[in-house]
């Protein structure tokens, strides 16, 4: 059997809350295999956001494992980390785009952090925004493009450089419901077309009704799991 | 990440905040500016003066005197308190000396000279016209008229700027004109001025220099013996001594040749020691300077460090964001410090330009003021052209101190930006 994308063996996270210890995640065990489509839900402060901090190499458990494609990214350095969240794509809840930089410019961003040349970078974005629908849009800044279209760029964005997975987080929360249909068309698409390895984590039950597999998550474990 | 992206991410970043990048830069600026006027106003004044001490005062020359009026070294004073009195006919006791070509005993008193209305207070010299154009026949050259070797008593040379003081072809006095020439006779009682009627033989070509004994553009010249009889005098102020040639051994052993023919009572001064106690004035002062300047250099960097604290904590999210995207620490630190690199070269390329157009307008200021605009003393300093210079070293120098400057004072911003926890980043506000 292949190695999981993602897997994460009795992950803990504790924070400290001024003096108070906050266990945001109790012995969580997931496995995301290739080309799967999961949806975590949970309440607000369930501990789903800390979950996909982990697994987004964006942060250290406290004890437990993540492994990335079988790297274990609880060991990994600083720049090992740096390394590892290049294989991940990330779109956030608020699309987290410079505001300074062109849809294009945003997406080529991430290619120059790889060191991918000017040519390449500009015809791949180019490609990308025209995927997620934003080919007459591409010169426009974040402030000019509305929520759905920044978010339609921010997907653009995290598929640059071909990463192993997607980390979504509450990719409609913002954004209105027949935009967020059509985001999570797009989305869907992306995982069916394209064999795009997704992890999204939502309050949205019209997401979550599209996805492969769900789990629940409640007071930082997960409580259910469901194939859909 | 290629290191043209950083820094063209960089300079994105800094042109979305171009009034504040501007006001940071304007910091440097000002520093470097300050650095470099300051420098290039002192070595142009030390190459004017050391071009003009070398002018007037060739480096085969010595000039012997008692100390008194012209002390460079610690036995002036000694002399001064002694009743030693340098007589004009003593040049034949250093003729006699070895390696000595020639010397010239030079009488230097303040006097007026009145040509039509206009009267102006300068410095009269009594020298042996022959000698004295012999050592100096560089300077010592008529333009227009004749220096004549066996000179009548009334016959008078002036400088070039009192033929024309105000530079601009208004003739004070000419060729054949006559001049009255008066002084003050302060040792009897009352004061008596003392005047006699001169002839202009010889008007002096442009010097542009001064010199310690040399010939200066704002001097008048008369016959030596006219300047005893005229000042009542045997005594000379100085004794120009012409050597044989400028070796260091010579003008050694002919400097002690001659303090010892005196017995101790004379300062022997050579050129060569001239320059150096001035360039060594000019060493310290202008270290001075550039100190102080520095000073405004180091608030400039301070000022980088504060405007990154800012820019840092309002980036603080869209470092989270870069570093989600998977950029390194060290490459976040290398982004902050393009910016402190661009805005430091910046500065410094403006700060240099505007130092060198500071400069000269200083410059123009300082010399722009004629000759008599504020009597005697003025003369000299006005017959001074400053002309700034700049050095490679010193543009070298302000490009890298301007550059110093500005990535050290960014290196701890810099430094906390790329530490960012990416997830702390993105969560805040």
């Amino acid at each position: 059997m292949a190695t999981p994308i993602v897997e994460t063996v009795n992950l803990r996270k504790t924070y400290m809350l001024g003096k108070v210890p906050v266990e945001a995640l109790q012995g969580v065990n997931l496995k995301v295999e290739k080309g799967d489509f999961l949806a975590i839900l949970g309440p607000s402060g369930s501990g789903k956001s800390t979950l996909l901090n982990m697994i987004g190499a964006l942060d250290k458990p406290t004890e437990g494992k993540v492994f990335i494609e079988g790297v274990d990214a609880s060991t990994l350095s600083d720049n090992a980390l740096a390394d590892a969240r290049r294989k991940i794509g990330f779109v956030f809840q608020f699309f987290n785009l410079i505001p300074r930089l062109t849809a294009r410019g945003n997406v080529e961003l991430t290619m120059t952090i790889p060191g991918l040349g000017r040519d390449k970078r500009r015809e791949r974005a180019e490609e990308l925004l025209e995927t997620v629908g934003l080919k007459d849009r591409m010169d426009h800044k974040p402030a000019e493009l509305s929520g759905g279209e920044r978010q339609r760029v921010a997907i653009a964005r995290a598929l640059a450089n071909n990463p192993k997975f997607l980390l979504m987080d509450e990719p409609t929360g913002n954004i209105d419901s027949k935009t967020a249909r059509e985001i999570v068309e797009l989305v869907k698409k992306l995982n069916e077309d394209k064999g795009v390895t997704i992890i999204v984590v939502t309050h949205d039950q019209q997401i979550a009704s599209q996805t492969r597999r769900t789990v629940l998550m409640i007071d930082g474990s997960i409580v259910e799991e469901k194939v859909n | 990440m290629k290191t043209s992206d950083i820094f063209s991410y960089a300079f994105g970043a800094i042109r979305l905040r171009k009034l504040r990048a501007g006001l940071t830069t304007l910091g440097v600026v000002v520093g470097i500016a300050a650095i470099v006027a300051l420098l290039s106003i002192t070595q142009g004044l030390q190459t004017t003066i050391g071009d003009q001490l070398q002018t007037g005062f060739a480096t085969d020359t010595l000039v012997v005197s008692t100390g008194r009026g012209f002390g460079m070294s610690p036995g002036a004073m000694i002399a001064a308190e002694s009743d030693f009195e340098l007589l004009v006919n003593y040049t034949q006791i250093i003729d006699e000396i070895e390696d000595v070509d020639l010397s010239v005993a030079v009488i230097r008193k303040p006097g007026y000279i009145k040509s039509g209305e206009r009267e102006f207070l300068l410095t009269v010299v009594g020298v042996n016209f022959a000698k004295y154009a012999d050592i100096y026949s560089r300077t010592f050259v008529a333009e227009r008229g004749d220096i004549s070797l066996n000179p009548e008593n009334e016959t008078v040379v002036i400088g070039k700027r009192i033929s024309d003081p105000w530079k601009n072809g208004t003739i004070f006095s000419n060729v054949d004109e006559v001049v009255e020439i008066t002084w003050t006779n302060a040792s009897t009682l009352p004061p008596k001025n003392e005047t006699y009627s001169g002839h202009v033989a010889a008007v002096l070509k442009e010097i542009g220099g001064f010199g310690v004994g040399g010939p200066s553009d704002t001097n008048v010249y008369i016959p030596i013996s006219q300047a005893q009889s005229f000042f009542g005098i045997d005594e000379c102020d100085m004794i120009i001594v012409q050597l044989e040639n400028d070796d260091d051994t010579t003008i050694e052993s002919v400097s002690e040749a001659i303090e010892e023919a005196f017995g101790g009572q004379v300062n022997v001064t050579s050129s060569t020691a001239v320059l150096d106690t001035i360039s060594t004035i000019f060493s310290t002062v202008e270290l001075f300077l550039a100190g102080i300047a520095a000073i405004s250099l180091l608030v400039a960097g301070i000022g980088i460090m504060n405007i990154m604290i800012v820019s840092l904590m309002e980036r603080t999210r869209e470092i989270g964001i870069l570093k989600a995207l998977g950029m390194k620490s060290r490459t976040v630190l290398s982004i902050f410090l393009s910016e402190a690199v661009i805005v430091g070269l910046m500065g410094a390329a403006l700060g240099i330009a505007s130092g060198w157009v500071l400069a000269n307008v200083v410059a123009r200021v300082f010399t722009g003021g004629g000759f008599m605009s504020a009597g005697n003393q003025a003369a000299a300093a006005g017959g001074m052209t400053i002309t700034p210079v700049l050095t490679p070293t010193v543009i070298l120098g302000a490009f890298a101190f301007g550059l110093l400057v500005s990535v050290i004072f960014a290196l701890y911003p810099a430094w906390r930006a790329s530490r960012l926890k990416p997830v702390d980043a993105l969560r805040y506000e």
